[in-house]
């Protein structure tokens, strides 16, 4: 009889249904992927002069006759959040001489366009970074040496006086449209710029503004 | 005749594969990704081609609605023995208010209460004048203040830092809690990696402008502007 009994020993299923918890899963993941960001903000570095007195360096440096200024211009829509139509112009030198007037540009990768432009004209330090573009392609220079050395040509040229390179202001108008701020201050890092800046119009500025355009500034 | 057997398979789904897939996916998102910051208005910030990340620690960040309202949030140190996001709202918020109180007189005293309220807000952005209301009010009801009739009054008076403004008193209390904790705080805000503006692609130039102009009379040069990651060009 007891031997019977063994034999007949209920043997426990083990395995456990796991479709319960794979439904829990499965709503911790939705949780997680509607309420967290993977994307961290990239950020663009900018720093402004000081409002203290302007010195005399300073002032010799936009007197320089390399100097492009950029306006950025855009309308505004009724409500005052959106800006669009964006508009660009720039003028060489320092906008005083006679036949000074602005010239349209767009933005974009063309010879013609604003890329194009600010290279051919930073020709120089382009060629230098360039070489060292090569070397950091090929593994010879880390990526810290590459951003080092990109940085020291720059404070070179900058010190140069001689050198051949774009003096850049950029000066948008109360109505421009920020992304395009951005956009600009992009162009100078990707293009290499030296030294920008970014100013607000003076009335230079809005006469050649008012001459191109046809209304004074501001105004519809 | 033979009978057709018909085969009589189990409709269990092993389950256990499944399962394992999903808590690796888990652990993933868990493990990689933030929680989204609660901000009183989204805004798609502009497109560039810079790589570099916005700091997660030692931050003052400054969001412009597209209406030109402005908020602020602040972040302390990783390392909370040098300055923990609650001290540092708290010390904030202190020295703000009891600034705006000297010149004006008859503000009702902030509170312990309000004041641990006040360390545990990331966005916040109300007049002074409603900050202890605010403050007292339920989640609910601030998230909607914070909406309709919120914003840090930001105009400028003066542009020399004789008569500051809310937003200037604000930028002034960061600065001194800031300096206050060691040398190497000040510096990083100095230095550049201590504000970050937030604005919406689409606001118009002049929004910005007259945050920066803000910075700029608090002699806080450098900051940084947040940017989305636009698809890669050659480096």
């Amino acid at each position: 009889m007891a031997k019977k009994d063994k034999s007949r020993q209920k043997k426990f299923d083990t395995r456990i249904d796991f479709t319960p918890m794979v439904d829990m899963n499965m709503l911790l993941i939705t949780f997680f992927m509607l309420c967290t960001t993977m994307l961290k903000s990239q950020t663009l570095d900018l720093a402004l002069p000081t409002n203290d007195k302007v010195d005399k360096e300073e002032e010799t440096k936009i007197q320089e006759s390399n100097a492009i200024t950029f306006i950025l211009d855009a309308t505004v829509d009724k409500t005052g959040q959106k800006a669009s139509n964006s508009k660009l112009y720039y003028y060489t030198g320092q906008g005083n001489e006679e036949g000074a007037a602005l010239t349209d540009i767009t933005f974009g990768n063309g010879k013609d366009q604003i890329r194009g432009f600010l290279q051919e004209r930073n020709k120089d330090l382009l060629k230098e970074v360039n070489k060292l573009k090569e070397r950091w392609k090929k593994g010879e220079i880390a990526d810290t040496t590459y951003n080092n050395e990109v940085k020291k040509a720059q404070a070179r040229q900058a010190q140069d006086l001689t050198a051949k390179r774009p003096i850049v202001i950029i000066k948008p108008t109360a109505n421009a449209c920020y992304a395009d701020v951005v956009r600009m201050l992009d162009e100078m890092q990707i293009s290499k710029v030296s030294t920008f800046m970014l100013q607000p119009l003076n009335k230079q500025d809005s006469t050649l503004y008012e001459q191109k355009v046809g209304h004074a500034l501001g105004a519809k | 005749m033979g009978k057709v057997k018909i085969k009589k398979s189990s409709t269990v789904i092993d389950m256990t594969a499944m399962s394992d897939v999903t808590v690796l996916l888990l652990t993933f998102f868990m493990l990689t990704s933030t929680f989204l910051q609660k901000e009183p208005v989204q805004v798609i910030t502009p497109p560039a081609t810079s790589e570099n990340k916005v700091p997660d620690e030692k931050l003052v960040q400054v969001l412009v609605a597209p209406d030109g309202k402005v908020y602020m949030n602040l972040t302390g140190a990783k390392d909370s023995t040098q300055l923990s996001t609650e001290t540092f709202r708290t010390e904030v918020l202190q020295f703000a208010y009891d600034k705006y109180c000297e010149t004006h007189p008859g503000m009702p005293k902030l509170t312990a209460s309000q004041a641990k309220e006040f360390s545990k807000i990331g966005t916040f952005g109300v007049p002074m004048k409603d900050l202890t209301k605010w403050l007292d009010m339920t989640l609910e009801k601030r998230d909607e203040f914070l909406k309709e009739k919120g914003g840090i009054p930001i105009e400028l008076s003066v542009k020399d830092g004789t008569t500051r403004n809310e937003f200037q008193t604000w930028l002034l209390a960061v600065k001194h809690v800031m300096g206050g904790h060691g040398e190497d705080l000040g510096r990083h805000l100095i230095g550049g990696q201590g504000v970050a503006i937030k604005a919406g692609q689409d606001a118009p130039f002049s929004h910005v402008q007259m945050v920066m102009d803000n910075l700029q009379t608090e002699k806080l040069n450098k900051f940084v502007l947040m940017t989305s990651l636009k698809a890669e060009e050659e480096k």
